[in-house]
């Protein structure tokens, strides 16, 4: 039982790690505050468990302020270890107070069982998948109805910005125009049906679209649900227009709507407009006002309803295109639409897309921090802390970062800048073919293959660039002197594949042969697994992992950003290479008992603004004098550091520094060490 | 026979060509002579070569004896003169570096000669190897692992006081009998990551290129590739002979990763595909650990035509070039080559394949069930959110020391004194005289010192008292020079080495026994005469007072005492 300025809180654990304490703490004063927080915690370090033992304990002392804990976080395997963690509180709880539990937790993990409304209304904890809340199509199913004295929590958040703007794009290629037709000929048969044999159904439906979408505008008016940013404000005040009301009317409307795409798709260079462009050019051309294409996501909602169709999956192509209107017509900013004839890669092959695309994360979530009380993004790497609210466009009342307390540094940052031939190492364009980096990075890799134990993972920028280093080390037996220190696993885009060389690659670390897996930045591996203890003692980034700049797609975000927010182009590549650089090097410190090596090949990293960029955590254990190290000295470096790290390592080393028990927390000096944690900024 | 053993030939001067025959005869009866080739030269000399079942000897022509005679175990390798050279040879290459070049001259059959002593010595030699190198290797690692050892070694090995066999005699048979688990069941030898690498071609300067294969690389091939193995059942030698198969499968694309399966006639074609299969098949199965399974990482994707377009390199193999997809067929065979690898290295003789079905069947780990969930992941999931130090440590992991004889431990070695020897039954009594004594102790108070006595007794008998000065421990740390401490540590190691021998021939009850305490007694004598004198000499020359060999000279009196007794007791029985 702690005490959190003042609020008692059951934690399931004998001892408790100084900057949990201090987590909770920036918690419950963000919560006292019914504001929103950015907190960056080290993984590993019991984050979930600290942000579960605090809002249950809130939720238990004041109800009526906080009724429920909405949980997101990405992965599925991260879902299942969130509910562990909340079993283990729970038959904590039940052991402490007696009482059989009356808290209702929910976990929703697939979407086969979407059937949980009531039961969504009335759980304290809510855990489930970001989409969820930040996908309107899915939010409007599943969380519109969830209160607002709701306490929302992203955990590893630090790609949150990406999701929603994934779930607020569009992509129409010729198939999807095509199976559009098919489901609006549907349509049209199924509506001719009905009128012959029910034709009330339709007058009922008509009446409804003429008074107008009067529930929603009072349900949203009195607060009780979470808006959708697909249905804007002004389309619940008014009635659908005349145009479009009858079934057989909306067919026709998006027969021609349609027609329109599939001209807009016959191009021959690429072609880049805004919507209010495209608004005006459909107006021109066709006669489409922009009042109908507002309403055509509801109306195709509508008809869909009374037209009883059961399986909405089959007609996912008419509501992608219908959503895509309504946004088109809604938005004059944050979205552009760029047409290409074909991939840049393949020029000779006719392929067209429309791509719509969102260029402001903000819109999406928009509703969710206008909605919940608190809303707190979390995560291991977040920094610089402070783009967050900027691009996601809200204000916290808490942002802070926190290091790890260390009873032994169990982390070990290096910047390796150059080989031992003093080549300059570095991923950068112009020297990727360089026959000298490339020489140099194997030469590492195979260094630290000879010396460190069990796991290696190496992550390198680019799927591409990965086949060809591999390539010219295969041909110069770079890979074949690794063998004989280790097996080596690749990842392919075969996610199948890839799963199968992963858990080939734990088994060659749990037998003790050792092995190294060969990954991509911003890959499924990058993303989603951890490589504890032996899984991974180093984890070498090969290069800065940015992203590939010469998409379209980006260049209008990055022009947005820079006109919108005034973040610099740069800085937010940088920011942006350096997250998912942190995210890969991460992937091998869970924990104090932990240990492992980071090693980042490339000297831009020992430049102040990447290094800056990298979580406190990690920053704080890079010494001025591993700032531009050669391989040799990296690898004579790294013989010292995993020497130390094999001597045995008990609890009784930690205890009083970097764990503690309730005595030592409640002292004054050590409260004193706790505050200097957490980094405000 | 006894001619033979000592390696002397009946030679008759009339019947040179009868003898001989009759030598073949007796060598092949006598010294299982698997093999003989006439017509070998060795140094410019024409002789014979015999293969025999422990070594290989060759013979000048017209001599009686052998001139060179090496054990298949001494021997490293065989080594053989590529073909179209003039010279038919092979070459022997022993343990300690040195090598031996048989050229086989007989115009005819040289070749069939010279493969015909190939295709023994190569069935021969790995038998002798494996168990010369284990020896061998077990011996460094002790004499590495070990630095007394290793200066025992020297100071009676090397300075020849006892020969090398004597001093390994019950070492190795020690450390036997000491895990006889470890020897008797040994552990499945893995294969090499990058056995592959070992087979690097040399180019032999002529526009050809060279591999040198041996029987472990080949092995390894077979025990990774078994669909390697099957082929190479099925071809040699029926098909193909056994350089030609492996000529075809250098050249395969099967070997080399990069070059794609371009739909020849190639054996090795159907390999590539069969591996492909399993490669599939292993996908398929899936993964057993649901927390590395990428497929089911994502709760929900977006739907199709959702999201930002990410220009991802399109995987449709029409608008690939050539060396994108050869590199991708890299990475594949590498995924499957160290997949190969592991398990062959974990599980012998059973597929990978089988092993996936095998486990998904029995821990009923099966993807569609959704309603429970399956005892891997509850496992995998407990794990991942396990902090261990959060937690009070409830039992302390120890190590438990295993001690053969405990009692040595805790008393250290005593000197055994017969006459102070106690049996049970003294004991006893003892400790029933000394209960019987307490009972009746009655403190005689008049007698006792006045408290004064007491305490300057005291203060005298702590340290830094009159009592406690002038402890003789550390006078002769600081008077003896270090240097001659440390001789003295290695002279009382050897001479406990010594006795150790010695004392282990008791109780002597086999002439073979006999023979060896006599043996050692003389060592003791001579480690005397050599080691001990000369030190007794040299520290009487530095005038150390202290007599530090006393207590050496004392044990090995003890011994010689030992030795005259069983020898007195021996003559008495004899007579």
């Amino acid at each position: 039982m702690l005490n959190i300025e003042g609020l008692l809180v059951h934690f399931p654990y004998d001892y408790i790690y100084p900057e949990q304490y201090s987590y909770m703490l920036e918690l419950k004063r963000t919560l006292d505050a019914k504001g929103h927080g950015v907190l960056e915690m080290p993984s590993g370090t019991g984050k979930t468990i600290s942000l579960l033992s605090l809002i249950v304990a809130y939720q238990k002392v004041f109800p009526l302020e906080v009724s429920k804990l909405i949980y997101c976080s990405r992965t599925v395997p991260e879902i299942e270890k969130v509910v562990e963690e909340l079993r283990k509180l729970m038959e904590y709880y039940s052991k402490q107070t007696g009482e059989s539990n009356n808290f209702l937790a929910l976990a929703l993990s697939s979407r086969k069982n979407l059937c949980i409304h009531p039961e969504l209304m009335h759980a304290n904890i809510v855990v489930y998948s970001y989409h969820y809340l930040l996908d309107p199509k899915i939010a409007d199913l599943v969380s519109k109805e969830l209160t607002k004295k709701s306490v929302v929590v992203f955990d590893e958040a630090h790609n949150i910005d990406n999701v929603c703007i994934d779930s607020m794009s569009v992509n129409i290629s010729r198939r999807t125009l095509d199976r559009c037709q098919t489901n609006v000929e549907t349509l049209q048969n199924t509506i001719q049906k009905i009128k012959e044999t029910d034709a009330t159904k339709l007058k009922m439906e008509y009446r409804r679209l003429v008074e107008g979408l009067k529930e929603a505008n009072v349900a949203r008016e009195t607060d009780v649900y979470l808006s959708n940013p697909v249905l804007p404000d002004e389309i619940l005040q008014e009635a659908v227009p005349g145009t479009i009301r009858t079934a057989e009317h909306f067919v026709g409307f998006l027969k021609r709507f349609l027609e329109y795409l599939k001209s807009r798709l016959r191009v021959h260079h690429v072609v880049q407009e805004s919507t209010p462009q495209f608004l005006k050019d459909i107006f021109d051309k066709v006669c489409i006002d922009r009042k109908p294409l507002r309403f055509c996501a509801e109306r195709l909602r509508s008809l869909l309803r009374t037209l009883e169709i059961a399986d909405i999956a089959d007609f996912s192509a008419v509501t992608l295109i219908s959503n895509f209107a309504t946004l088109v017509s809604t938005y004059s900013q944050g979205f552009t639409i760029i047409i290409e004839p074909f991939e840049d890669r393949t020029p000779t092959i006719a392929n067209p897309v429309l791509h719509f695309s969102c260029m402001d994360p903000s819109i999406a979530i928009k509703p969710v921090f206008q909605r919940f009380q608190s809303v707190i993004i979390t995560s291991g790497t977040l920094s610089p802390l402070d783009i967050y609210p900027r691009i996601l466009d809200f204000r916290p009342v808490t942002m802070a970062s926190f290091t790890m307390t260390l009873a032994r540094t169990c982390l070990c940052p290096l910047i390796v800048g150059r080989g031992n031939d003093q080549v300059a190492l570095s991923s950068k364009f112009e020297t990727r073919e360089d026959f000298a980096v490339i020489r140099n990075y194997g030469s590492l890799l195979q260094e630290m293959s000879a010396i460190v134990p069990d796991g290696i993972v190496a992550f390198f920028t680019s799927y591409m660039y990965m086949e060809n280093i591999v390539a010219a080390w295969y041909e110069q037996g770079i890979l074949e002197n690794i063998q004989r220190n280790k097996l080596i696993f690749i990842e392919t885009p075969d996610a199948a594949e890839t799963s199968m060389a992963l858990e080939k690659y734990q088994e060659a670390c749990e037998n003790g042969r050792g092995a190294i897996l060969l990954s991509v930045a911003r890959g499924k591996v990058s993303e989603g697994i951890d490589f504890v203890h032996h899984f991974g003692r180093a984890v070498i980034m090969f290069g800065v992992p940015y992203v590939y700049t010469q998409s379209r797609i980006l260049k209008a975000r990055l022009e947005y950003l820079r006109d919108q927010f005034q973040i610099r182009e740069n800085d937010f590549l940088t920011f942006d290479a350096m997250r998912h650089a942190a995210q890969c090097v991460g992937r091998v410190i869970r924990g104090k008992t932990d240990y492992g090596l980071m090693i980042f090949a490339d000297k831009r990293y020992a430049r102040a603004d990447k290094r800056g960029k990298l979580p406190r955590w990690i920053q704080e254990h890079i010494s001025d004098g591993s700032l531009n190290l050669t391989v040799d000295e990296a690898v004579q470096l790294s013989k010292h550091f995993l020497r130390q790290m094999a001597q045995p390592f008990r609890q009784e080393d930690q205890l009083g520094l970097s764990l503690l028990t309730l005595e030592q927390l409640e002292s004054e000096e050590m409260l004193k060490k706790i505050s200097q944690i957490a980094h405000q900024t | 026979m006894r001619y033979l053993a000592e390696g002397h030939m009946p030679f008759n001067q009339d019947g040179v060509l009868k003898s001989a025959e009759l030598v073949r005869a007796f060598l092949v009866m006598f010294l299982e002579v698997l093999l003989v080739v006439k017509k070998v030269r060795q140094r410019k000399q024409d002789g014979t070569l015999y293969l025999m079942a422990e070594r290989i000897a060759w013979g000048p022509e017209g001599k009686d004896r052998f001139t060179v005679s090496h054990l298949y175990a001494d021997t490293r390798c065989q080594k053989i003169s590529p073909d179209g050279k003039a010279k038919i040879q092979l070459q022997l290459v022993l343990h300690t570096g040195e090598s031996t070049t048989f050229h086989f001259s007989n115009d005819s059959s040289a070749l069939k000669d010279r493969d015909a002593a190939k295709e023994l010595l190569q069935q021969l030699l790995p038998k002798f190897k494996k168990k010369a190198n284990k020896e061998l290797e077990e011996k460094n690692r002790m004499l590495q692992e070990d630095p007394v050892l290793f200066q025992l070694y020297k100071d009676l090995v090397v300075s020849q006081v006892i020969s090398a066999d004597e001093f390994w005699a019950n070492r190795l048979g020690d450390t036997n009998h000491a895990d006889p688990s470890l020897s008797n069941n040994k552990q499945e030898v893995g294969i090499s990551g990058a056995f592959l690498a070992d087979i690097r071609p040399q180019t032999d300067g002529c526009n050809g290129l060279r591999y040198n294969l041996t029987a472990d690389i080949i092995e390894s091939i077979f025990r990774t590739y078994p669909t390697v193995k099957e082929k190479y059942c099925e071809n040699v030698p029926h098909n193909l002979t056994e350089k030609e198969f492996w000529t075809r499968f250098f050249q395969s694309h099967y070997f080399h990763r990069d070059r794609i399966n371009t739909g020849t006639q190639d054996i090795f074609s159907e390999c590539a595909k069969q591996d492909e299969q399993g490669l599939k098949s292993m996908v398929v199965q899936g993964v057993k650990n649901p927390l590395v399974d990428l497929l089911s990482l994502e709760d929900k994707t977006l739907d199709e035509g959702y999201g930002v377009c990410t220009t991802l390199p399109s995987t449709s193999n029409s608008n690939r070039s050539v060396k994108e997809s050869s590199n991708s067929a890299i990475i594949k065979r590498f995924n499957h080559h160290s997949a190969m690898v592991l398990a062959a290295g974990s599980r012998k003789g059973e597929t990978p394949a089988n092993q996936a079905s095998e486990t998904s069947n029995t821990d009923g780990n099966s993807r569609d069930s959704v309603f429970f969930q399956p005892p891997v992941k509850k496992v995998k999931l407990k794990e991942a959110i396990e902090y261990e130090d959060l937690q009070r440590e409830n039992r302390p992991k120890t190590v438990a020391l295993n001690l053969k004889k405990s009692d040595r431990y805790a008393h250290g070695p005593v000197p055994l004194q017969s006459q102070q020897y106690t049996t049970s039954q003294d004991i006893i009594n003892s400790v029933n005289y000394i209960q019987h004594e307490m009972v009746n102790y009655k403190p005689n108070l008049t007698q006792v010192l006045s408290s004064t006595t007491a305490s300057s007794a005291i203060a005298a008998l702590s340290s830094g008292g009159v009592l406690m000065q002038a402890a003789t421990q550390q006078a002769i740390n600081q008077m003896v020079p270090s240097e001659v401490q440390g001789e003295l540590k290695h002279l009382y190691a050897a001479a406990g080495e010594l006795l150790r021998h010695f004392w282990s021939c008791f109780p002597v009850n086999t002439p073979f026994m006999e023979e060896k305490v006599t043996k050692m007694k003389s060592n003791l004598e001579r480690f005397q005469m050599t080691k001990l004198c000369p030190f007794q000499e040299k520290i009487q020359r530095q005038y150390l007072s202290t007599n530090l060999t006393g207590h050496l000279e004392e044990m090995l009196q003890t011994a010689y005492s030992k030795f005259h007794i069983w020898q007195t007791r021996r003559m008495l029985r004899k007579t």
